[in-house]
């Protein structure tokens, strides 16, 4: 194909992606999908190849194809669409309901569109439906495996009906779900255009060469890392059921312009919450894969192809089903990260470590439920400082203005601040963490999910480390994962951490010589 | 408008807008629309200001005695805030919270380029000082002690600045520690600017809010500047001073700019979305998207039944701007985008830009790479810039070779590889076009494109193919159109305050739309006055603006909720709360609209051609047909469809 016509073809379907997900945030009920943008769709080609995704959070990168591979095995007819969250059938976590759509034009099959949105309540032990302490995913909400949503046009609203009655806000589900539907039509819509535009036969050409290219570049940059299998360890602080280690090992081999990451060797599965299926081991493999390589890479299936990904049957990254997987995705997901990255860094520069966790905080008593992600330090890199006060990893996702939160809540912010110096000195300097201290003002229930409380996020190539997090309660230390009651009046502190330096500092007397040490 | 030439009692406005290369003016006299483009004076805008009022009214034949106004709009504000090149300037906030503008909110630059990092805030936090004082949603906790203003003063003095952002927590409902901050500041720094967030915005999200606050006062020293210095340049001629453009379509005195600059910040682009509202009001299109492409962005605005869509604040360079304004979004993709092959073997188009030095290769100032413009030169679409008299000619072998280098590296003619460029140039716009218009609940099929800016009537027949547009408009003088929107616009002033009441609160929502009713009417006595709302239902995080007629009946705003969440949603549960977050007023006075004569009067004019405009060129490609307007507008129909021109 022409270089014209193949950028022509890479736009074209990227624009429909992004139209679903213009559709979807304009249309979408609650804000977690219109304000924080918690969403991703992807058009996949009639193989479920994902041909083009909408630039949206990296913990959906890997899964979308998943989710059509098992929508494709239960046998969709044209003018269905399947729902699904089941995190052992194509799903990540049970707040991210994923629908599938074949797409028909003239009777033939040209492909799928996808769509997953994280709703805000899917049912199970706790409002919010990301509780810390789970056992098994029952506690975690309603599981879906691929059903249809709309079978032969028409929504089954007794599937809707389903959905809605095992939620806490029924009509904040009624109104994403309908948004969704109506990207999955919209898709429909401009996939015959496409198809009426250009005919059937460069469409399916262009998706094979679209998948080529991006394979073809990725190829290319991993040909540049020099061979050879990396290993690295990297360990959870408990899981909220035990407060012991859980260790993620991973041996990533460069060979030519191939990767193979495998986990053989990672901890069995934990009784907790911090399990995780395949689909999310996929997503943070793949973000380290864009990282390393050129961003500017469409995130198809193709730039994915020349990565295989081996994690035994059953661990912690490869959990079994009914385990529970609610943190699996927020913070292990930032492990493997970690993990993976260590492993490169032996062969590339890579940035130092970030905080490597989401600080998740939720504060919740009759009446009211507030749930958030706190940002903190990136590591630095060869030829930049780490940012501060950001989401480093898996998610992107906006903080609750102070204003806002005691308006909506029983709540006062006494501090919000940046922890000046937490980032690890170095050639350059990793970014500083955060410091939120809430005071709740009537008694209530509190969960903290976080990681790296006791471990510092590492600097690299002598770059310091940075200083580790940590949670109080009235000055008093909380572990990494907690989950208590709380009285009028208590304070809560979440302290996230520094990111790691880069490169050794420039020693004193290299400085007066106005020399630097890099 | 039938003025005699010679008769000096008719009094003439002129329009002027500084762009990031040239500089335009232009005068409606005797029905006629005069132009002129001069090259933009970049260490001093005025000298350039000057010598295009002077050339447009040369053109015209007017005096200066018979010039009643001059309307202006700016990139004094924007190219500081792109430079960096800002004012001195510290913050004060609550105590615990001066790392409000460090702390953004939270999320990074770039997804996956991990240490990119958001432009450094306004205000560095060496020159942030809290004040010991807080309020909460019902009013102060920690109340602000007389003696702690005068030391928060003191500490301000001693960071030596030129201005000063005051933004405290829940100030936008209790400004009183703000207010006495602001006593406390103008006694010990006298002369030393000071914006209140109370005042610039008084809106809940304080890092918003301090943020906008931040760039209004490391602005307003500068602008002020600037604008003096204007204002003796256009006495010294005798002109009068000028009336300034704002970002939200409308125009303000030139002493009010002077004391809040981030109201001014995108005048330029405001400004053409109003010139193109003329033709979209005239030819009375039910929805007109424009399509302002210049040099190194394009520009994207919605306008409805005639009325631009207006939006909360935008982002400028990573520095927000949360103010009334026109809703325009800007896609990097310009005549100076670079086309580049990859290392996948395609075509690409941009980001990277020529941008105005040393820009495309055509213009013969050393730039070497191929970028769109030397595309459309190659195609031989095009063959100078600038308006009819003053067009500087573009090079076609410097273009050549251009692309030249570019289509050897891809394997393919010189010819193909410019045609290359620029169908995906105009794929990529028309895929952010198509976003634009979803995101704001149109299709864009049945929408009319009004191209404008130096290359917008160039790719609009083809970006519009791609959306399945039938229509496309090129206004007359679409090379200076924002110039045109600055003389044609209207006086207006917006007010917003947060309030998070009840709809129900008739007395409650009446006494906080009093005072702004009020300060409406004084600041511009005899305007209309419009009053919006945001709304949502209680536990709802996001609002929805509804217009409020008749703003004393709250059952009115109820129905407009209603109506406008079923419109947007699907549904609306009537029987559920509803929360006033904030409410809107604005104040509005019409300016000197001319009327523009539509009427299609030339011959029907088949593509491919390309046809010149004053400072602009029309590409009308195969499939489509152009007519000439009586006031020099081209309106071009594609074939086969219900509004074809016949042939």
């Amino acid at each position: 194909m022409d270089p014209i016509t193949l950028q022509v073809m890479a736009s074209a379907m990227r624009a429909v992606a992004e139209e679903m997900e213009a559709a979807l945030v304009r249309s979408a009920f609650s804000p977690n999908i219109t304000e924080r943008r918690d969403c991703s769709t992807a058009i996949c080609d009639a193989h479920g190849q994902m041909i083009a995704q909408s630039a949206s959070i990296p913990v959906h990168l890997g899964a979308m194809p998943d989710a059509v591979r098992a929508v494709i095995a239960a046998g969709p007819d044209p003018g269905d669409i399947w729902i699904l969250n089941d995190p052992f059938t194509g799903g990540t976590h049970l707040p991210d309901l994923t629908l599938v759509s074949p797409l028909h034009v003239h009777g033939a099959r040209i492909g799928y569109a996808v769509s997953r949105a994280h709703h805000a309540d899917v049912g199970g032990i706790a409002p919010g439906s990301m509780p810390a302490g789970t056992r098994e995913l029952f506690q975690e909400g309603l599981v879906l495996p691929p059903v249809r949503l709309v079978a032969a046009g028409e929504v089954r609203q007794d599937v809707v009906q389903i959905i809605l009655a095992n939620s806490r806000t029924p009509q904040e589900r009624s109104g994403d779900l309908r948004a969704q539907i109506a990207a999955h039509r919209l898709a429909d819509a401009r996939m015959t255009e496409l198809v009426e535009r250009w005919g059937r036969t460069l469409i399916e050409t262009a998706c094979t060469e679209l998948l080529a290219y991006a394979e073809r570049r990725t190829r290319a940059e991993l040909a540049r890392i020099p061979d050879g299998t990396y290993r690295a360890e990297e360990l959870l602080e408990g899981d909220g059921i035990t407060d012991l280690p859980i260790a993620v090992r991973v041996a990533v081999t460069v060979a030519g312009d191939r990767l193979i990451v495998d986990f053989a060797g990672t901890d069995p599965a934990g009784p907790g919450n911090c399990n995780c299926p395949l689909a999310v081991t996929h997503s943070a493999v793949y973000f380290v894969v864009r990282c390393v390589t050129d961003p500017d890479i469409p995130a198809s299936s193709g730039a994915f192809a020349p990565v295989t990904v081996r994690a035994p049957d059953g661990c912690l990254v490869n959990a079994r089903f009914p385990a529970a997987v609610a943190a699996g995705n927020v913070e292990t997901s930032s492990r493997i990260v970690d993990a993976v990255f260590a492993a490169l860094a032996q062969a590339i520069p890579v940035p130092a470590q970030g905080q490597g966790t989401m600080n998740n905080l939720t504060i919740g008593a009759p009446g009211f439920t507030y749930y958030e992600t706190l940002g903190g330090g990136q590591g630095a890199g060869p030829d930049a400082d780490g940012p501060s006060a950001v989401h480093v990893a898996m998610s992107n996702t906006l903080n609750t203005p102070v204003e806002a939160l005691e308006v909506a809540y029983p709540i006062r912010v006494e501090r919000y601040s940046v922890r000046r110096g937490t980032g690890g000195t170095g050639a350059h300097t990793g970014g500083d963490g955060v410091h939120r201290a809430l005071r709740v003002l009537v008694d209530a229930e509190v969960s903290v999910i976080s990681e790296r409380r006791t471990s510092a996020p590492r600097g690299a190539l002598g770059g310091a480390d940075g200083q580790p997090g940590a949670n109080r309660l009235n000055g008093a230390r909380l572990p990494a994962k907690w989950r208590g009651r709380v009285a009028a009046g208590d304070l809560i502190e979440i302290a996230t951490p520094g990111g790691g330096g880069w490169g050794a500092a420039p020693s004193p007397t290299d400085r007066s010589n106005g020399r630097r040490a890099t | 408008m039938s003025a005699d030439r010679t008769d000096p009692a008719v009094s003439i406005s002129v329009g002027v807008d500084v762009g990031g290369t040239f500089t335009d003016a232009t005068l409606v006299y005797a029905g006629r629309i005069h132009t002129v483009k001069v090259p933009t004076t970049r260490e001093d805008h005025g000298r350039g200001v000057m010598e295009a009022v002077g050339d447009v009214l040369a053109a015209a034949g007017v005096g200066t005695a018979q010039v009643a106004r001059i309307a202006h709009g700016m990139t004094v504000g924007t190219n500081a805030l792109l430079e960096g090149t800002l004012a001195r300037t510290a913050l004060v906030a609550t105590r615990g919270f001066g790392d409000v503008l460090d702390l953004r909110r939270q999320n990074r630059a770039d997804l996956y380029r991990l240490t990119a990092a958001h432009p450094p805030p306004v205000v560095p936090h060496e020159r942030v000082v809290e004040a010991a004082e807080r309020c909460g949603p019902e009013g102060p906790i920690v109340a602000l002690e007389p003696a702690e203003a005068r030391r928060v003063a003191e500490a301000v003095r001693a960071l030596e600045v030129e201005a000063v952002a005051v933004c405290l927590l829940f100030s936008f409902r209790h400004p009183g520690h703000e207010r006495e901050l602001a006593d406390a500041l103008a006694e010990a720094l006298p002369g030393v600017h000071v914006s209140l967030s109370s005042e610039v915005l008084a809106e809940i999200r304080e890092y918003e809010r301090a943020a906008t606050t931040a760039v209004d006062a490391a602005l307003t020293p500068l602008l002020g500047r600037y604008l003096a210095r204007l204002a003796r340049l256009t006495a010294d001629a005798g002109l009068p001073a000028p009336q300034v453009m704002q970002s939200n379509g409308g125009l303000i005195d030139l002493v009010t700019a002077t004391r809040h600059a981030s109201r001014t910040v995108l005048s330029g682009p405001a400004a053409g979305v109003i010139g193109a509202a003329l033709w979209a009001r005239t030819e009375q299109i039910a929805h007109a998207l424009t399509f302002d492409m210049g040099g190194t962005s394009c520009d994207v605005a919605l306008i409805a039944h005639g009325e631009p869509g207006r939006s909360a604040g935008t982002e400028i360079n990573g520095h927000p701007l949360h103010l009334p304004m026109l809703d325009i979004q800007t896609v990097s993709a310009g005549g100076g985008s670079i086309a580049w092959s990859d290392s996948g073997g395609a075509l690409r188009v941009g980001p990277q830009s020529a941008g105005a030095r040393p820009g495309p290769a055509a213009y013969g100032h050393g730039g070497d790479a191929p970028t769109v413009t030397d595309a459309q030169v190659v195609l031989g679409r095009v063959r100078s810039v600038g308006t009819p008299g003053r067009e500087t000619p573009l090079d076609p072998q410097l273009a050549g070779a251009a692309v030249d280098r570019l289509a050897g590296q891809l394997k393919l003619s010189r010819t193909t590889c410019a045609e290359g460029v620029i169908r995906v140039a105009n794929h990529e716009m028309a895929r952010a076009l198509r976003i634009v218009s979803v995101e704001r609940g149109v299709h864009p099929a049945g929408a009319t494109l009004i191209a404008f800016g130096g290359a917008g009537p160039l790719h609009a027949c083809e970006v519009a193919d791609l959306l399945g547009i039938e229509r496309v408009i090129a206004p007359a003088c679409a090379g200076v159109l924002a110039a045109l929107g600055t003389l044609i616009a209207g006086e207006r002033r917006d007010w917003v305050q947060t309030v998070l009441l009840r709809q129900g609160d008739a007395v409650g929502l009446g006494a906080a739309l009093a005072p702004l009713i009020e300060r409406a009417n004084a600041t511009l006595p005899g305007a209309r006055i419009e009053v919006s709302a945001d709304c949502r239902f209680v536990g709802q995080a996001h609002a929805l603006t509804v217009p409020w007629p008749g703003h004393e009946d709250v059952g009115v705003l109820a129905g407009e909720f209603l109506a406008a969440h079923t419109a947007r949603y699907g549904d609306a549960d009537v029987r559920a709360p509803i929360e006033v977050v904030s409410v809107r007023v604005a104040a509005a006075r019409p300016g000197e609209v001319p009327e523009i004569d539509t009427i299609a009067i030339g011959p029907s004019i088949d593509g491919p051609a390309a046809i010149a405009m004053a400072g602009a060129t029309l590409w009308v490609p195969d499939g489509w047909t152009t007519r000439a307007c009586a006031d020099d507008s081209h309106d071009v129909r594609r074939h086969g469809t219900a509004t074809a021109w016949t042939r």
